[in-house]
């Protein structure tokens, strides 16, 4: 941050007369509304691209309505729950429950803040991303959970008890599936991680391909972090059948929006962990986005981390238009018996890879077994 | 549960899950027909015995009240007065189709058939009022007025007819009995009404 100030006082001087802490300020809350620009852009599209892959994958149309096929719709939704009657149930507690989605919106949207869009590109590089992000993240609990209590209402209660157990068993696999990386990287910086990943292997230099304990890391961390997002099929919060949408059946209006754009911010987020962690990030196979000149490498590397993410994104949806729902214990059962002993084992089998094998991955190592 | 099976249960758990993208995917990328119904624009062909709402043929309607007595949830009304044929003249004819379940059973009964489903089955309205079905434009108390005046029209006219045929008779009494009664005819013009109004 400080660096990039100095640059920019250097690049303009009229922001020589102010004081550094006022450029520092305002660029701050540039990135802030750059990064925020861009989770409501993409909780926006999102939620039209799912609705069109699930209307492929179920042999339907989804929206076509609004503007050119349909495209238009994210905004006609978003006007429609501008618009619509914002209702407080008679006995809520209405302080706490005009509170609850704020604090899901914002547990899920700071955590935009550390995602390493490219090179140097990110809000804020902290050398604790990783961490902030799971800290911040359990945000999400706290709002649901309050939205539940607050609604005064017993489904919306079950359901925010429900999304608590559910959300806090899944961050420690969660969190035990992303260690490896961290491990690897020797830092819990996102930016880090990320560079760690580069090199002149190529697709083979990315964490998914380091040993086979990352490999199956990955798929840990996907379907956990799935969980701990509430994504179907781990989407038992909702569960409109059963609990008629469980925390979130009191809200309308806006309210109840951001909830939804909640959902789609943490979808980012996980397919954005996971290609910072395992898909080598921002990383393009056998070129060095920070060697390139000017602008470009950061362009070159914002394009190729967002792509990934998007993939990664695509693959969500894909999942969640393919397995039934869970039942409440097969999803304990699933988190305590199996994710977190195999998160478990693969942490250990990571350290002793990278303790025998001097931290070396298997490209590595061929490599220097050829050379 | 050994560790074998907690293996295979893992196992089974890729696999299937693999499986199951499989066919979604092929179906992601190449969605072949759909299935939605464009439907403002496009419409469902309702089948020929579809139960949509009701429509009461008011022309053929006897106003025998069968209808009004087998519906099971009380959805239909009627008001109805004697004509001066001696037929149920319908004075109105309500259906509340917010009520109906589509049994069909007033449809069973209708002995003129005049009761039928049709195919409709779109009526959504701010306004309960609305899922009123009226049959009958005018008003209830106007079509028995006009039936009223009708029928005192009618006994007027008999009554007349029948004065006319007894002066008649009396008249012509000592004549045959043949030309009476085409005397009659022409004195009274129609005579079955003045025949038969005495009967009420
Ligand atoms: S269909 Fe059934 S419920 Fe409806 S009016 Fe006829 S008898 Fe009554
Ligand atoms: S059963 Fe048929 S004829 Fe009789 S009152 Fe009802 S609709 Fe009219």
């Amino acid at each position: 941050m400080e660096a990039l100030t100095l640059s920019l006082v250097k690049a303009v001087p009229a922001l020589g007369a102010a004081p550094l802490w006022a450029v520092s300020l305002l660029l701050m809350v540039a990135s802030g509304v750059v990064v925020l620009v861009f989770a409501l852009t993409f909780e926006g599209v999102g939620s039209l691209v799912l609705r069109k892959v699930a209307g492929d994958i179920q042999a339907r149309i989804g929206p076509n309505r609004v503007g050119p096929n349909g495209i238009l719709q994210f905004l006609a939704d978003g006007v429609k729950l501008v618009l619509k009657e914002d209702i407080v149930p008679a006995k809520a507690d209405a302080l706490l429950f005009k509170l609850a989605p704020y604090l899901v919106f914002v547990g899920s949207f700071a955590a935009f803040v550390v995602v390493p869009f490219g090179v140097g590109l990110s809000a804020a590089d902290l050398n604790i991303g990783i961490y902030y992000v799971m800290a911040v993240t359990s945000l999400v609990v706290i709002g649901v959970l309050l939205a539940g209590w607050a609604s005064n209402n017993k489904w919306a209660l079950l359901g925010g008890m429900r999304a608590a157990a559910q959300i806090v068993s899944y961050e420690i696999p969660v969190g035990m599936a992303l260690i490896p990386a961290v491990l690897i990287a020797g830092s819990l910086s996102l930016q880090d991680i990320v560079r760690s990943q580069g090199g002149l292997f190529g697709l083979f230099g990315w964490n998914l391909f380091h040993n086979p304990f990352t490999f199956f890391s990955f798929f840990l961390y996907f379907t956990a972090a799935q969980a701990e997002t509430n994504q179907t099929p781990f989407d038992l919060p909702e569960a409109e059948s059963e609990l008629v949408s469980g925390y979130n059946v009191e809200y309308s209006g806006i309210r109840f929006g951001l909830f939804f754009l909640a959902e789609f911010g943490d979808m980012f987020i996980v397919a954005a962990l996971a290609t910072a962690c395992f898909l080598g990030g921002w990383n393009v196979p056998f070129i060095r986005a920070e060697a390139l000149p000017g602008i470009w490498g950061s362009l070159l590397s914002l394009g190729v981390f967002l792509g990934k993410a998007f993939a990664m994104v695509l693959v969500m949806m894909w999942v969640r238009w393919t397995l039934p729902r869970l039942r409440v214990d097969q999803l304990m059962r699933m988190s305590w018996k199996y994710l977190v002993p195999l998160t478990f084992v693969n942490l250990l089998g990571v350290s002793l890879w990278l303790l025998v094998f001097d931290g070396k991955g298997i490209p590595e190592l061929i490599a220097s077994l050829a050379g | 549960m050994g560790l074998r099976e907690y293996m295979n249960d893992i196992l089974e758990a890729v696999v299937t899950t693999a499986k199951g993208m499989r066919i979604t995917a092929r179906y992601g990328v190449d969605p072949k027909e759909e299935v939605t119904l464009q439907y403002p624009e496009e419409r469902w062909e309702v089948p020929e015995r579809f139960r949509g709402f009701l429509h009461n043929d008011v022309k053929k309607c006897t106003a025998c009240t069968m209808c009004v007595k087998v519906c099971p949830v009380d959805c239909i009304s009627l008001e109805s007065v004697r004509g001066a044929d001696k037929k149920m003249v319908l004075a109105s004819y309500d259906i509340n189709i917010g009520r109906c379940m589509y049994c069909g059973l007033c449809v069973e009964v209708c002995p003129p058939k005049s009761l039928t489903h049709t195919g409709g089955y779109e009526k959504a309205s701010t306004d309960r009022g609305e899922l009123i079905l009226h049959f009958i434009e005018e008003d209830a108390a106007e079509v028995k007025a006009r039936v009223a005046r009708q029928v005192a029209e009618a006994a007027a006219k008999a009554a007349e007819a029948a004065k006319a045929a007894e002066a008649a008779k009396a008249a012509e009494a000592p004549e045959a009995a043949d030309p009476s009664s085409e005397a009659g005819k022409a004195a009274g013009g129609d005579p079955k009404p003045a025949k038969e109004e005495p009967k009420e």
